[in-house]
């Protein structure tokens, strides 16, 4: 009876591991689950988040001419990246989707970066890092939002270690724009709303870490990216999505 | 205990069963990530068989993209040494119609365990022990943890290690009767 016993601690063992795993993925696909970030919008935002649908990729916020795009924005497919500059694996998968769009026709592809920093893992600097990039686009367009995109992710030593007070000026000069104008903009807070409605919709659509990808076909069809995905990963999803027209 | 080691894994079907395991947890840590979409690319029917199957081995590269080195090594190790851990579990049963202790089957499972809640892919962070710890409202502790939750998989590492060594001492060991 005894041994019995102890036969049956393996599997059952194995069960329990086997529950932990599907809680964990069925919890972290509700509305209702825990995340870094949305635990930052439950201090924020407590009325809105009770409204917040169940984590479709569907809830994606179109793509509008106010997005940071690299390709045309009528493009075939569009991968919707939100990503956090201090998280080195969206300083991996930047170097990747450079390599896509580099590989396809802008018509064919197009990039679109929204700003989802863990304010939790990476506390102060990835929202101060955030919002270099939205006062860079605004001084100098969608150009220098990339361009500052590319060096930060050159420059940053990821995981809350960057020092922003150097290197967020540097890359503000290295890019050429008016200091003065962007310490203004960096000290207005004028882009909290807008990095706040963007981590509400990576959460919305189901981005539980960085980076997390929605992946928009010619059909309107939306697909879950998660993770940093090898080239070949992506390019491979790219070509089935283009081929399901 | 090299020798309970060769003992196991000399009879095929062992290193099969071991292997096996293995491949199956591997591929579970690696795929879990984008379970949803490989859900939805394999259940579109106008996506090719062929060009469906070169996608999901395509993810299978995450480990080097997705993955720091500490958690690839030991998401692998994990993997590898479970297998090894139910084999010699499967043979030691069987052979000496006996059972391995309760310890030895808590460290298995135990090191598995672990393991699980150190997976670090997909995310800054290790998307498992965020959500148990968030279950808590707790998820702030990993960033006091100084590897960011890959402490897991570590001691992972080490109980499944430990559990292989003492099955792999008992099955070489002489079946005598102790008085």
């Amino acid at each position: 009876m005894d041994s019995n016993k102890q036969n049956l601690a393996v599997p059952i063992a194995i069960v329990i591991a086997g529950i932990i795993i599907a809680s964990a993925f069925y919890f972290s696909n509700s509305s209702g689950s825990n995340n870094v970030a949305k635990q930052d919008l439950e201090d924020n935002q407590q009325a809105q988040q009770a409204e917040q649908p169940t984590g479709s990729t569907d809830d994606v916020n179109p793509v509008t001419e106010d997005d940071h795009i690299k390709g045309n924005i009528n493009a075939a497919v569009k991968i919707v990246e939100y990503s956090d500059f201090e998280c080195p694996f969206c300083q991996r998968f930047h170097g990747t989707m450079n390599q896509i769009v580099d590989e396809y026709d802008g018509d064919q592809v197009a990039w679109v970066y929204r700003q989802f920093p863990l304010e939790q893992l990476h506390p102060v600097k990835a929202m101060a890092e955030a919002v270099a990039s939205e006062c860079a686009a605004e001084l100098g367009g969608n150009d220098a939002f990339w361009q500052f995109a590319d060096r930060m992710f050159e420059l940053t030593e990821t995981n809350n270690r960057t020092d922003i007070e150097t290197v967020i000026p540097q890359i503000v000069n290295e890019i050429g724009l008016d200091n003065d104008a962007f310490q203004e903009c960096f000290a207005s807070g004028r882009y909290d709303d807008d990095i706040q409605e963007d981590i509400e919709n990576a959460v919305v659509t189901g981005g539980r870490g960085t980076p997390w990808s929605v992946v928009i076909g010619p059909d309107g069809t939306t697909y879950p990216l998660n993770g940093a995905q090898p080239y070949a990963s992506v390019k491979q999803l790219i070509d089935l999505v283009l081929s399901n027209k | 205990m090299v020798k309970g080691l060769l003992q196991v894994f000399q009879k095929i079907q062992y290193s099969l069963l071991a292997g096996s395991i293995a491949l199956v947890i591997f591929s579970f840590i690696v795929l879990f990530p984008n379970l949803r979409l490989l859900i939805q690319i394999l259940s579109n029917q106008t996506f090719s068989f062929g060009a469906k199957m070169q996608f999901v081995f395509s993810l299978f590269g995450s480990i080097q993209t997705n993955f720091t080195f500490i958690s690839a090594t030991y998401t692998i190790l994990i993997a590898v040494l479970f297998g090894m851990n139910i084999a010699m579990f499967a043979y030691y049963i069987r052979r000496q119609r006996a059972v391995v202790g309760k310890s030895n089957s808590a460290l298995g499972v135990g090191g598995l365990v672990s393991g699980i809640f150190g997976i670090g892919c997909a995310s800054c962070g290790t998307f498992i022990l965020t959500w148990a710890l968030g279950f808590f409202g707790a998820t702030g502790l990993i960033a006091f943890l100084p590897l960011g939750g890959e402490e897991f998989g570590i001691l992972g590492v080490i109980l499944l290690l430990y559990s292989v060594v003492t099955i792999a001492k008992k099955i070489s060991s002489p079946q005598v009767c102790v008085i």
